[in-house]
């Protein structure tokens, strides 16, 4: 059983990291690598469509106390789908945490590498579209 | 059952390790050197034939009762890397004009922070075979037409006229994002000849510049089912001092269509490129 479970763990891994993940800009000219984000949220809104699925939360802002309403860019859909996201994997109100990269303009706006329920702590998948061709 | 066990997860452990060189590459891939790998051709599986029409041409795409579409997306027309032909030119040996050569190095500089194609604008000329999420290359033998479709970007298509027309004339061609295309087939060799462009559009991924004199000879080749040769010779006399060549492989992605993407739906990212 155990031998299944690593055998199955693994290639879900290399499923995941593997998958190719394209976009139609450059990531560079967008985001800062630099700028590394870990947010807490819950989600406000889910745009499932091209070129990159969105999704919105609203985040608590622990030195202002004001509530910021963040966007964060995954990839397209067609190819997040490939790492198991589908257009309701997130629902309004689901509170998540959000691992990814701020935008250089720094505006409330960053791209998602790795999305977390908050409850569970159950992993949803690399959205990022980093290390991508415009 | 231990070995057994080592060898299903090395197995499955190899796409990780190539992903991981994709990322490694990517000061390679913004001196136009991405590819499948950084240190030439990558292994490829064993392939079918290429899959021929009755009288013999090659079929450019899935055959009938068959599903697939070329895998668009790495690939230069310079540097030797992954994909791109062997007898490519480094970057360095592109015939610039002083004037090219600084827009080259002022776009690369800005990270492509103004690529019209960030904008959802067409991808024209080579970066037609190089923009990800498909690309679909079908003849219409009874219309003399070969049709060249685009899933990524703005979901555009070409037609290239195959029944002997010329261009038309300088003074009635509107210059435009795919130019005015007219082929034909050398051996199984599809060889397509285009002018009429505006400048409004980068003709690779990395900003290589042209001008409306922009005139390309594009050459496509099936060598087997799962390979795709593009060739093209730049012949630009306002932007090049002489005409040069480059291409590079793309590969088939078996079994399924292209899925719909249109840049345009939902295209947020063009407010926030802002470069160094």
């Amino acid at each position: 059983m155990r031998f299944r479970t690593a055998v199955f763990c693994a290639l879900i891994l290399g499923f995941v990291l593997a998958a190719p993940l394209l976009a139609h800009h450059s990531f560079a000219a967008e985001y800062d690598s630099t700028k590394v984000v870990k947010l807490t949220g819950n989600v406000t809104r889910v745009d499932w469509q091209n070129p990159h699925a969105y999704f919105y939360i609203d985040v608590k802002n622990a030195e202002t106390g004001r509530v910021e309403n963040w966007a964060f860019e995954m990839g397209a859909p067609s190819v997040i789908a490939r790492q198991g996201w589908t257009k309701t994997t997130l629902k309004i109100g689901d509170v998540i945490i959000v691992e990814g990269t701020r935008a250089k303009d720094g505006g409330f706006h960053g791209n998602a590498r790795s999305v977390y329920m908050a409850d569970t702590g159950k992993k949803l998948g690399a959205g990022s579209s980093e290390a991508t061709t415009p | 059952m231990r070995s057994r066990f080592a060898i299903l997860v090395l197995f499955s452990l190899l796409p990780v390790f190539s992903f991981g060189q994709q990322r490694s590459d990517a000061p390679a891939a913004q001196a136009g050197q991405r590819g499948r790998g950084a240190r030439g051709p990558a292994q490829r599986p064993p392939s079918a034939p290429t899959p021929r029409y009755p009288d013999g041409h090659p079929m450019l795409s899935a055959p009938p009762g068959k599903l697939g579409y070329w895998d668009a997306g790495t690939g230069s027309i310079f540097g030797k890397n992954g994909n791109n032909l062997p007898t490519n030119l480094d970057i360095s040996e592109v015939p610039f004009m002083a004037w090219s050569r600084a827009l080259y190095e002022v776009r690369r500089a800005e990270q492509s922070k103004s690529d019209p194609h960030a904008r959802c604008l067409p991808p024209g000329g080579p970066r037609q075979f190089h923009t990800p999420y498909g690309l679909l290359i079908y003849e219409i033998p009874e219309a003399k037409r070969v049709l060249i479709l685009s899933g990524g970007g703005p979901h555009i298509w070409r037609i290239v006229y195959t029944d002997g027309r010329p261009h038309p004339p300088a003074d009635q061609l509107d210059p435009g994002f795919l130019g005015h295309s007219v082929g034909h087939w050398e051996g199984d060799t599809l060889v397509i000849d285009t002018v009429g462009f505006n400048e409004k559009f980068w003709m690779t991924r990395f900003g290589l510049p042209h001008t409306e004199a922009l005139h390309l000879i594009e050459r496509i080749s099936r060598p087997d089912y799962n390979t795709l040769k593009y060739e093209v010779t730049i012949d630009d006399p306002k932007t090049y001092t002489r005409p040069w060549s480059g291409g590079h492989i793309i590969n088939w992605h078996p079994d399924e269509d292209f899925p719909e993407y249109f840049c345009q739906d939902n295209n947020r990212d063009a407010e926030h490129l802002v470069g160094q």
